[in-house]
Parts: C-alpha cells; sequence; structure tokens
C-alpha cells in the first residue's frame, strides 16, 4: 500500500435507467466514466465539479455504497467490492443537507444508535459521544430531539455522526452546502481538525473558496471524467497563460455581459453583483490586448474600475468545466 | 455472529421512535382494541370459545398488523430522511438493524394482545381461563418471533418497491383470515388451507387454542407439540429466505444505486 491509501483505476459507473413512459429499462450513460487517481494516507484530497458531474457517484463507490460498472478501486488495500465489510470498519461518509439523521430522536441517541452498528464497546462509546458533542459544538443541545435543530446545528450532528468509528478515512460529500457562511467557516475548521487527526479525507465540493483553503491535492470532474488535476498552484499555473481582467461597474445589464462575452479572444465571463455594484471576471487568450475593447463595450456601465489579475483557482475550475482551458 | 450491539440498539431506537410518535397507537392498539370490542358485541351469548376466538383473535390482529405496517414501513422510512445509505455503510449487515426493529414491533403487537385481554375480563367480564398458561405464553412467545422473521422478510422484500404501503393495505385482512385467528380455517373454503399450511403463525394460534383449552379446528390436528415443531420449521424457512434476500438486495442495491430515493 505504502502511503496510498485509496486507489482507483478507471472507474466506471452506468446506472440502469427506466424509460418513464414505456417503462423500457436501459442503461445510463456513464455517471462516472474512466476516474483514475490516487490519495496519500492524511491527504484532503477535493474533487471539484458541477452538479451532476459524477463526484457523489465516485464517493458511493468508494464508499462501497455501489459497484462500479468496469474499473476498479482499493481503499485501505481492500477491493471495494469483494471486501466491502472491512472497508466499511475503518471509513465514512459526511454529507450535506438537511437528511441522514433520525429526527424524532435527539442528537444523542442518534450517536448511541450509529455507534452500535460499528459494534464500539457501551463504555467507549459514551466517552467518545461526549467528546464528539463537545468537538462540534453540540453538548449543550444533545438531548433536544434533531427536529428542533437548526441547519447548521444538524450539519455538526452529521459531523459527529461521521467520526463516531474513528474513521481512517472520510468521505466528505458537500459537507457545507446550504449553509451560511459563518457555519461553513466552523464546518472547514472541522475538516482541518480532522485532518489535523490524521485522517484522510475525500471532499467533494463546488465551492472554490473551500477546496483553495482544504485541499491538497484537486481534481476536476466533468461530465463524468476528470479533465484536470493537480495542487492548487498547478491548476492556476495551467491557466496562467490566459489572462483574467476583472471589471468593477455600477449598472449591469445580460446585454452587456453578452456584448464583452461576443468579443474575440474572451474565453469566459463571470459575472457577481450586489445593490451598488458588479464585478466581472473575463478570462481573455491576452489580457494585454484586451483591456481596452473590454473597456469601451463597458463605457455605459460607468465603469470604477478595469485591472489585469493573477488567475485564481475558480478562474481554473470555470476555464475547465466550460472547456476552453 | 450477529452484531448484538446492532440488533439491541436498533430495538432501542425503534422504541424511542414508537414513543416520539403517538401515532402508531391507532393501528398497534386501537384498531385491534375496536375489532374485539365488534366482535364480543356482535355475540351477546358469549360461550367460552366465542370470547377466545374474539380476544385471540384481536391480539394476533394486533401482532400482525404492527409486525406488517412497522416492518414494511421500516425501510421506507429510512429511504425517507435519508438515512438509508448511512446504515448500509456500516459494518453490520442491513438484516441485523431491522431485526432490532422486528422484534420491537412484535413486542408491541404482544402488548396490544394484553390489552385486549384486559379490556375483554374488565369491560366485557368474559372471565377468560386459560387451561395451561404457561403452555399459552411459551406459544406467543414462539409466534412473537415468528412474526418478528416475517416484518424482517416483509422489510427486505418492501426494498424492491416503493409500493409497500399499498401492500401492506393488501396483505393486512387475508393474511390475518388464513392465519386462522378469528375464522377456524375449517370454515375456509379447502383450496384455501395450503394457504393457512404455509403461514407460520397459523400453527402458533392453533397451539394457543389448544393451550386455552379451546379444541383444534385445524384440518390437520397436530398437537401442541407438532403445531410448536411445525412452526419453528416454517420460521427457519422464513429466516434462511430472508437471508437470501437480504443478501440480494444489498448486491442489488449496490448496482443500481437506489437505496437513495424516496
Amino acid at each position: 500500500m505504502g502511503d496510498r491509501v485509496i486507489v482507483a483505476e478507471d472507474l466506471v459507473k452506468c446506472y440502469p435507467r427506466t424509460n418513464g413512459k414505456s417503462g423500457e429499462k436501459k442503461t445510463s450513460k456513464p455517471a462516472v466514466d474512466g476516474v483514475s487517481f490516487e490519495i496519500r494516507k492524511g491527504q484532503i484530497f477535493g474533487l471539484l465539479g458541477p452538479n451532476g458531474a459524477g463526484k457523489t457517484t465516485t464517493i458511493k463507490m468508494l464508499g462501497t455504497l455501489l459497484i462500479p460498472t468496469s474499473g476498479g478501486a482499493t481503499v485501505l488495500d481492500h477491493d471495494i467490492v469483494k471486501d466491502y465489510m472491512e472497508i466499511r470498519k475503518r471509513i465514512n461518509i459526511i454529507s450535506g443537507g438537511d437528511r441522514g439523521l433520525y429526527y424524532r430522536i435527539s442528537g444523542r441517541q442518534n450517536l448511541r444508535f450509529f455507534s452500535d452498528l460499528y459494534r464500539i464497546p457501551r463504555r467507549l462509546r459514551d466517552v467518545r459521544i461526549e467528546e464528539l458533542l463537545q468537538k462540534v459544538g453540540l453538548e449543550k443541545a444533545a438531548d433536544q430531539r434533531v427536529e428542533e435543530y437548526s441547519r447548521g446545528m444538524k450539519q455538526r450532528l452529521h459531523i459527529a455522526r461521521g467520526l463516531v468509528n474513528d474513521p481512517d478515512i472520510l468521505f466528505l460529500d458537500e459537507p457545507t452546502i446550504g449553509l451560511d457562511p459563518e457555519i461553513s467557516r466552523e464546518v472547514r475548521g472541522m475538516v482541518r481538525d480532522m485532518s489535523k487527526d490524521g485522517k484522510t479525507l475525500l471532499l467533494t465540493t463546488h465551492n472554490m473558496n473551500e477546496a483553495e483553503e482544504l485541499c491538497d491535492d484537486i481534481n476536476i470532474i466533468v461530465g463524468g471524467k476528470i479533465v484536470a488535476k493537480g495542487t492548487i498552484a498547478e491548476l492556476k499555473e495551467a491557466v496562467r497563460k490566459k489572462s483574467v481582467i476583472e471589471a468593477e461597474v455600477r449598472r449591469m445589464t445580460p446585454d452587456v455581459i453578452e456584448a464583452v462575452h461576443s468579443i474575440d479572444g474572451v474565453l469566459n465571463v463571470a459575472c457577481s453583483s450586489d445593490a451598488y455594484r458588479s464585478i466581472l471576471r473575463i478570462q481573455v487568450a491576452d489580457g494585454q490586448d484586451m483591456v481596452l475593447p473590454i473597456a469601451k463595450r463597458l463605457e455605459n456601465c460607468r465603469i470604477i474600475r478595469v485591472s489585469r489579475e493573477e488567475p485564481t483557482l475558480e478562474d481554473a475550475y470555470m476555464s475547465m468545466v466550460i472547456g476552453d482551458a | 455472529m450477529p452484531n448484538l450491539y446492532a440488533i439491541t440498539g436498533s430495538f432501542k431506537k425503534q422504541a424511542l421512535d414508537f414513543i416520539a410518535d403517538p401515532q402508531w397507537i391507532i393501528p398497534s392498539l386501537v384498531a385491534p382494541f375496536t375489532f374485539t370490542l365488534v366482535t364480543l358485541m356482535i355475540y351477546p351469548e358469549r360461550d367460552a370459545s366465542i370470547v377466545l376466538y374474539a380476544v385471540l383473535g384481536g391480539g394476533i390482529l394486533g401482532m400482525w398488523s404492527n409486525s406488517l405496517r412497522a416492518s414494511g414501513f421500516s425501510i421506507n422510512y429510512d429511504r425517507m430522511v435519508g438515512t438509508l445509505e448511512s446504515l448500509m455503510v456500516t459494518p453490520t449487515p442491513l438484516m441485523e438493524v431491522i431485526a432490532g426493529r422486528a422484534i420491537w414491533n412484535a413486542l408491541i403487537g404482544l402488548l396490544n394482545s394484553l390489552l385486549v385481554f384486559i379490556l375483554a375480563e374488565v369491560v366485557f367480564q368474559t372471565s377468560i381461563r386459560l387451561a395451561d398458561p404457561l403452555m399459552f405464553f411459551i406459544a406467543l412467545a414462539i409466534i412473537l418471533l415468528s412474526l418478528s422473521t416475517i416484518g424482517l422478510f416483509l422489510a427486505a422484500f418492501f426494498v424492491f418497491t416503493r409500493a409497500s404501503s399499498v401492500l401492506t393495505q393488501i396483505l393486512e385482512l387475508p393474511i390475518f383470515i388464513i392465519s386462522g385467528a378469528m375464522i377456524p380455517i375449517n370454515l375456509m373454503p379447502s383450496w384455501s388451507w395450503p394457504l393457512s399450511f404455509t403461514f407460520g403463525p397459523f400453527w402458533g394460534v392453533d397451539a394457543l387454542q389448544i393451550a386455552a383449552g379451546v379444541s383444534s379446528t385445524s384440518p390437520i390436528p397436530v398437537g401442541y407439540a407438532g403445531d410448536l415443531l411445525i412452526l419453528f420449521a416454517i420460521t427457519a424457512v422464513y429466516l434462511t429466505l430472508t437471508w437470501m434476500l437480504f443478501k440480494k438486495m444489498d448486491g442489488k442495491a449496490r448496482e443500481s444505486g437506489s437505496l437513495g430515493r424516496y
């Protein structure tokens, strides 16, 4: 094994599909199509991609919930198809979202129940649950029913549930989805703590800041295929040849975005707005030559500034996801 | 070796869920209670065997309904709240998790039959006297085990379909009738008897009736010990089928990725 704890080789997954009208059964096009990667012990590995890219399917195959259609993988040197019970003892999956907890019973009762499924002796179980409740800041709400928990509290309980068996590997499937920035920051802190505790983490997300903040290595998956892989620095380097121009304006309309996008050499335009201003991040083939034509298209938008920027991970991601890389 | 932590933990969790959600009182307690009440009121001239049929019938109905509904709904509940995948990713086979729940469900049915018994005694002053209480309770305990196994089987079966609520409605009364708990099966057409013979609790009900002092109405009278022996054998068959079904379910669910859908 060396220090490689997860090795995925040419993983493919096609789901059986039923036609809603005729009831005819078919096999879908691959949700995951030839995915290969390796994860080293103690790493935080990020799997980035848009919705429907195949991130969750990949996690489910490695987490032994799905059998690959072809290809294979080992987790902690065990085959994901044949030795799944051995793998399950040493991994856990934490998902984002409201579901996945028993809401009529308390947080503590949820943790006790899931601990029992891992054959954890009663005394150790109770000590560990106390520690986990403190770690995720739920000690005061531990005996409250989960249905009374806020969204953030549920996510903290998800994290505690994922740690009840003290796993070597944790699969985190969009753990901050739907959380407000403050709770997201707390959850990211918890993820960092898990890494400090020596756990190997596979994190899926489409939040670039999160990936940039947490991940050692990143794979970008689009349409079931890995389109880019490397460290954050390496991914940024890959798009460095394409400069980014950032324009801050007072007024912005979809027509203007379209007009900017239509300029020869513009590869991608991303716009974020608040009540007072809009910021356009424009990926171009050559930044030096493009500032003036872009500024010209924006002249009716009350320009605050136009500047050339270093590409971020988000630029790299957008470039690869949209396919202009 | 089964994970006893998981079975007891699952039993406790089911109990907590039951207490937290009082709506279960209606199918588990109110319905069989009403059923017994109506039966007792239909027969103003209550001889001992009618009373026993009513009380046993109400009790067995409670146990059966509870196993059917609660175990049938068991996995769908996990689908609904999104916990099925969290269960499947643990090293405990799903069958052991559901076993703890099925035992609780059958036990609640037993509690219901005791309440029916008390109702008959207190409200209708039926003065039920059991010929052999020990034999009666042994038979009752084995029926409980058999119903738990049926609950397990149904839970596995219902993983393959999301129409479990419809199926539980359809299965409730016909199977109750073939159990012979309320209507002696020798009053039923003979073509229906083989259905009764393959349903374990039918033999258990016959053993209960013998232990209660009512003569057996089985078309194949095999006596108390014979009834229990057959009940054990059928329960063992159910258990084997259930194990196979759970195995198949596990493989199929991992193939199709349908666990998370509701």
